[in-house]
């Protein structure tokens, strides 16, 4: 009894059932030939995959993520506004086309100007993003807590900027990613900028923001209202996380810490 | 259909669609650059997407064709730029990059050197595990055609990366 190479084939890839399936199976079992070509098919399939697998377990881009929840959280608000809006899916509005064309468009501007600033290292144009966020977080900070600015408060004044203290601190410190909402406050992600200073992207009831190590300290490198807890909604929580994530990942190099990296470089104290 | 839904299981999978992303592209920034374009078209087409219909399916489709696009308008490129005689060899310009980079393994070298139908084919049959009537639906060929890019394409690579792959 004959097996054509289709049917050998097609048994490999699961495609034979019943009496055909068992027709090839008995076929092969009688003939050498036909079961190392049979090996030689299951080789290459667990060649492939082993090679292309790991992709599939390596952490998926911010960028991406945050682009499916900015188009949620969008069209979550369209549905809270409009009383029966009718297949809100339907049409996307132009707007928003527009609106990831231009998040394309950035997302190259900023490659492109990490590449410039990977060519020519003595540029300190990170010096002046840092003061542009930390003039940013002044501003947003001192209004918003102004009157938390104590000792005692989640925020404090150092020499080298507003930096991360009491219980915002500590959990910087100690929290994990998948520990979800502590008492309030959520980590979103922890990374590695520019430099080698490991990040923490932070979602709080009241402040969202990121945080980047330096010695001893958190220093509050970008600063939002709202974003988390329960007394947000999903729009106003979606879309300030969304531009956080979108900020570190303009910070990031590497990809985000996995939850394996995080353990580890929390039990080391983030050195 | 309620975004919501469509767009969590966009997010779960993401990981799947990076790696056929790879798969197609053989390239680690083009499968970047590929993602993005496929989720945001994705997103853009989501009132179209059937409910009810796999959207696995349908979101590797869109895939599939915007790679298809990308490596026409690639090689029309790379026809302006290159030497007649040269020119006949000209794929895909991502192919050419592959095969000149020293580190490449045994396995994507193979992969890069495969016709790109032949590619696609293999890659979601053998890797993305789909049935051949499901990837036959993807490419938007007849099950016939399917099947023999699979045979010609795993005939090249088990010939490639020897009988014992």
């Amino acid at each position: 009894m004959s097996v054509t190479p289709e049917e050998l084939m097609a048994l490999a890839d699961g495609e034979l059932s019943g009496e055909e399936a068992a027709r090839v199976e008995a076929a092969i079992a009688a003939d050498p030939v036909l079961a190392r070509r049979l090996e030689a098919e299951r080789g290459l399939r667990a060649a492939l995959r082993g090679r292309l697998d790991p992709v599939a377990q390596e952490p998926v881009p911010l960028a991406l993520t945050d682009l499916i929840a900015r188009t949620a959280a969008a069209d979550a608000g369209q549905g809270m506004t409009g009383k029966a809006a009718p297949a809100p899916a339907a049409a996307p509005s132009p707007a928003e086309v527009v609106d990831l064309a231009a998040a394309r468009t950035r997302r190259k501007e900023a490659e492109k100007a990490r590449d410039r600033a990977a060519r020519r290292p003595n540029v300190p144009i990170f010096a002046d993003r840092r003061m542009a966020f930390a003039i940013a977080a002044s501003l947003v900070l001192g209004l918003m807590l102004g009157s938390q600015l104590h000792r005692e408060g989640p925020v404090t004044q150092t020499r080298a900027g507003l930096a991360a203290s009491g219980s915002l601190a500590r959990t910087l410190d100690r929290q994990l990613a998948s520990a979800g909402d502590v008492d309030g406050l959520r980590m979103l992600a922890s990374f590695r900028r520019q430099g080698g200073d490991y990040c923490r992207v932070f979602a709080g009831t009241a402040t969202s923001g990121i945080a980047c190590r330096r010695e001893d300290t958190w220093l509050l490198e970008r600063t939002m209202a709202g974003g988390g807890g329960p007394s947000s909604n999903y729009r106003q929580a979606g879309s300030v996380q969304g531009d956080m994530l979108a900020a570190a990942q303009d910070m990031m190099r590497g990809d985000p810490l996995d939850a394996a990296q995080e353990r580890a470089v929390i039990e080391k104290g983030w050195r | 259909m309620r975004t919501h839904d469509f767009c969590d299981q966009l997010t779960a999978l993401l990981p799947r669609l990076r790696r056929f992303a790879r798969g197609l592209t053989q390239n680690p920034a083009d499968a970047d650059d590929l993602c993005q374009s496929t989720v945001e078209r994705a997103l853009v087409a989501r009132g179209q997407w059937q409910e009810g219909t796999r959207l696995d399916a349908w979101v590797y489709r869109i895939m599939r064709n915007q790679w298809i696009d990308e490596t026409r308008s690639r090689s029309r490129r790379a026809r302006t730029f290159v030497h007649e005689d040269e020119g006949m060899n000209v794929g895909i310009a991502g192919d050419r990059d592959a095969e000149n980079r020293v580190e490449l393994g045994n396995v994507d070298r193979a992969l890069a050197r495969l016709p790109a139908d032949q590619r696609e084919a293999v890659v979601l049959v053998l890797v993305e595990g789909f049935a051949y009537k499901e990837a036959a639906e993807i490419i938007g060929i007849p099950q016939g055609t399917l099947t023999s890019r699979l045979g010609r394409g795993r005939e090249a690579l088990l010939k490639e990366l020897g009988e014992t792959a």
